[in-house]
């Protein structure tokens, strides 16, 4: 069994089940992908946001 | 001879299916009466014509008949799987630009120091436009709010169910009649009466007489600390 046969008649064979597919894929897609470009700016700017200085700023909380 | 006539039947059937005289000479000679111009072919046969030969050695196999399709509706639907992820994001940034900024947020609470609040005593504070009753309840007040019976109510409520801290009975002042603001340590019921049309609440701010219909609406509120309110 051809692997492209495989993947055309699954995904490719009804318009309801391609779209379905890339929908939930765009949803995934944005998930991995904005965590990934986060991490990646905080690493590229480190020591320099807020959330890395607070703790020396912020006094006792109440 | 019966064998030269049917040789002759199968020629002519042959002619006619051709649509041309493709006969060998060499078989229409053997025709004595009469004598057709006929031209040599290559594609005489008797044989059948629609057996096609083996092509096997020539064509593809068919397993990579999909490939051309799935390559293109890979590209075209990775296409459209990013569009979908950019819209999507760019329709979330435009939306959460026009909510509320953090600055009209703020004016939405509103902050209440409650040490200031003795036992037994209405205080009225001003929210969003509207007034709050916030009562500092005594024992007694709070036992004959919980000694009701709820099913004799117009709008059966529990005391339970309108405060989180027993002794802070904090409430809308607007009257669900009309919308006048009821008097507080008034009315037959010990709690609120409103002087516009005469409904009387309980200790509890529940409706007991009159013509309103439902208690006074108790807001959404939190215990931001021991002396401290938040209202909203």
């Amino acid at each position: 069994m051809a692997v492209s046969s495989i993947i055309y008649n699954t995904f490719m064979r009804r318009n309801s089940v391609f779209v379905g597919t890339i929908l939930f894929g765009a949803f995934a897609f944005e998930m991995g992908f904005d965590s990934t470009i986060d991490k990646v700016w905080d690493r590229l700017n480190a020591g320099k946001q807020w959330k890395d200085i607070k703790h020396s700023y912020v006094t006792s909380e109440e | 001879m019966a064998s030269r006539s049917i040789i002759r039947t199968a020629q002519n059937v042959l002619a006619s299916r051709l649509g041309c005289s493709a006969v060998a000479r060499r078989a229409s000679r053997s025709v004595a009466s009469f004598d057709q111009k006929r031209f040599a072919s290559n594609f005489y046969t008797t044989d059948n014509t629609y057996k096609v030969p083996d092509f096997s050695h020539y064509t593809k196999d068919g397993k990579g008949d999909d490939n051309s399709r799935v390559y293109s509706y890979f590209m075209i639907g990775s296409l459209g799987l990013l569009s979908a992820a950019g819209a999507k994001a760019t329709v979330q940034d435009f939306l959460s630009n026009m909510a509320a900024s953090a600055d009209v947020l703020a004016l939405a609470k509103v902050e209440v120091d409650l040490a200031s609040i003795p036992e037994g005593k209405n205080v009225i504070i001003k929210w969003r436009g509207k007034p709050v009753f916030i009562r500092h309840r005594t024992p007694h007040e709070i036992d004959e709010a919980r000694a009701v019976d709820i099913k004799t109510l117009r709008d059966p409520q529990s005391d339970e169910d309108r405060v989180q801290k027993a002794e802070w009975l904090v409430m809308l002042g607007v009257c669900t009649h009309l919308g006048c603001v009821p008097i507080g340590e008034s009315g037959d019921f010990g709690g609120w009466f409103c002087p516009c049309h005469g409904s009387h609440y309980d200790i509890s701010g529940r409706i007991r007489k009159g013509p309103a219909p439902l208690n006074l609406e108790v807001p959404e509120y939190e215990f931001s600390s021991e002396e401290s309110l938040t209202i909203g």
